[in-house]
């Protein structure tokens, strides 16, 4: 009897999860964020939150959007708008609150539960979570609940401020006494260092240099050696190919581009070719180093 | 017939405007033997494309529009009884074709997507009791259209998989767009003639599958697919396959070749990799706040040292 009702129980629990999933639309969900306009509202000073979901599809309205509970905060209204266009809809939901104590709040993500329309799966999208930082209350709300208490804050204010101004004094007084007790230096020579020469190789040493390489090494890692001191000598970053540092300024002469594109033909040429790709690499080295 | 693949560039050209990423992505797939999904918005001249490459090469073309209601046996083919003979004869399907076009491929159920999908691995067709083989060269160039979703069946990543390339139709530019309208406002695109058979397009491919890639360029191949796994980018739920791998190498030769080289650099790895990868990847909702899946791709593949 009991495997039965467990049979039961599970069965009833299965239908309601596809009867879930079933009831979820279909949907290419491209955002779905949070946002607050302002992250540092005041005590008793209303503000927004603002949810803006955007689909592909065209839809009167999102049946499963869930919104974070709002603990700390008291909710004062809620509207909603739905804006389809060419690209889809962009659903905006705007939440007025009002927050009555100070402190940080942190907002749990709105959620949207839906059928993936990428790839045909039940999926629960999730925006982003937000942090308000709530500040004390403005002056004109304090102004208006205790006029007594800014006299207060006011004479403690000013008592502090004189306490600073001496604080400071005292310790400007105590180092200027110091300063002068103390003997004065001997004013040594001065003395001017030549600043470093710069370890600036000229193209043509590069090019040189590439050439020594591919003279001691004619391979295809020579070829690669050579092609990587004239890709620094262009000012070539490792991520470029050679597409990109053709369209360099300092690449717009032809020596330079011939060279380049000869080197690439030795570097990434099969191998029956490799011998006069190196050749006519070299022949550019030399007629440039000329 | 003709001096090279660019002979098909110049043809297309004739009858495409603008759309010049489009004209060498089929020619890509052409030289690999790969198949081809176009995502574009309607009337980008996807399906004219396709017709005029079919033009060109002196081939047969086939289109089929899919819907939902659409039956396996609608794009393979069937066997009928003829009552005169008192025996069954099978009656081929469109799918024996040297250009089939898929248009929306999206639009029809699973059981009809997973009939062209294996036709296009196996490149042969099962009707009945016999198999014939599907005309070579075949390739199937499926679109989608990416603005409306609605009523559709997303095609499954290993179903994506099968396509060597994915080529984003975009909008033509101002001027490309006054060009469209000085060229077809009179009449219709002008036929093109054949400038190349099927036997060159065989012929290429060959060509296409001796051009050397350099170990260090199979490296760079490698790190590229392996970044879109272990990125752990916010955007990406699961990286491309080695499926990718081979797909990139194959295209980066197929590049080289229309750039009349017989060797493959690191800018032909660079141009196809997206070609090649953008389809592969399971990018998530968080793509669209990324810029979008090209650019986020463009950020991997900028991350990998060139060789």
């Amino acid at each position: 009897m009991l495997r039965i009702l467990t049979g039961i129980v599970l069965v009833s629990a299965a239908s309601l999860a596809i009867a879930h999933a079933q009831s979820l639309q279909r949907l290419t969900v491209t955002q779905l964020t949070l946002a607050a306009d302002t992250t540092t509202p005041r005590i008793e000073m209303p503000f927004h939150l603002i949810v803006t979901a955007h689909v592909r599809e065209r839809i009167s309205e999102l049946d499963n959007l869930d919104l974070p509970i709002l603990a700390e905060l008291e909710l004062q209204g809620d509207e909603h708008v739905t804006v389809a266009s060419r690209t889809g809809t962009t659903y905006r939901e705007t939440i007025t609150v009002v927050a009555h104590h100070s402190g940080t709040i942190t907002i749990a993500p709105v959620t949207l539960d839906a059928i993936d329309a990428r790839n045909g799966k039940p999926t629960r999208f999730s925006s982003n979570s937000l942090t308000l930082h709530v500040a004390g209350p403005s002056a004109a709300i304090a102004a208006t609940t205790n006029v007594f208490g800014n006299f207060v804050a006011l004479f403690f204010f000013l008592v502090r401020l004189v306490l600073w101004v001496l604080g400071i004094g005292i310790v400007l007084f105590i180092v200027a006494a110091l300063v002068r007790r103390r003997p004065r230096p001997i004013a040594a020579p001065a003395v001017t260092l030549a600043p470093p020469k710069p370890v600036i190789r000229d193209p043509k040493t590069q090019l040189r240099a590439a050439l020594a390489a591919l003279r001691a090494d004619r391979s295809r890692a020579g070829a690669m050696r050579a092609r990587h001191i004239v890709r620094q000598m262009v000012g070539a970053t490792d991520a470029e190919t050679l597409a990109d540092v053709m369209r360099r300024p300092l690449v717009q002469d032809r020596d330079t581009r011939d060279l380049l594109r000869a080197l690439e033909r030795a570097g990434f040429t099969h191998n029956a070719d490799l011998s006069v790709a190196i050749a006519a690499a070299l022949a550019q080295l030399e007629r440039m180093t000329a | 017939m003709t001096e090279g693949p660019a002979a098909i560039t110049h043809a297309l050209e004739r009858t495409i405007v603008g759309q010049k990423g489009v004209i060498e992505g089929l020619l890509l797939g052409l030289l690999c033997g790969g198949h081809v999904l176009l995502e574009g918005p309607p009337g980008l001249a996807k399906t004219l494309a396709c017709r005029s490459l079919a033009d060109a090469l002196h081939g047969e073309f086939k289109r089929v529009q899919f819907t939902p209601d659409l039956l396996p046996s609608d794009i393979v083919g069937t066997r009928i009884f003829d009552q005169r003979e008192s025996a069954f004869t099978t009656v081929r399907g469109p799918i024996f074709a040297n250009v089939v076009l898929a248009d929306e491929i999206n639009r029809a159920p699973a059981k009809v997507q997973s009939a062209l999908l294996e036709a296009m691995q196996e490149r042969q067709v099962t009707i009945g009791p016999q198999t014939h083989p599907l005309p070579d060269p075949f390739i199937v160039m499926a679109t989608m259209n990416p603005l409306d979703s609605e009523g559709t069946y997303a095609l499954p990543i290993a179903q994506m998989d099968r396509f060597l390339l994915k080529i984003d139709v975009s909008y033509p530019s101002r001027d490309d767009e006054f060009a469209i309208l000085e060229r077809f406002a009179i009449g219709d695109a002008p036929v093109i003639a054949p400038v190349a058979t099927l036997e060159d397009v065989r012929t290429w491919r060959t060509q296409a599958h001796g051009v050397h890639v350099d170990d260090a360029l199979k490296r760079y191949i490698v790190e590229l697919v392996v970044i879109t796994r272990e990125a752990q980018h916010p955007a990406i739920d699961y990286g491309a396959s080695p499926r990718a791998t081979l797909a990139i190498a194959n295209l980066a030769r197929a590049k080289a070749l229309l750039d009349r080289r017989e060797y493959a650099v690191p800018d032909d790895v660079r141009a196809v990799a997206p070609l090649a990868l953008r389809h592969r990847i399971g990018f998530n909702f968080r793509v669209s706040n990324d810029g979008g899946p090209a650019r986020v791709l463009d950020e991997l593949i900028a991350r990998v040292p060139v060789p």
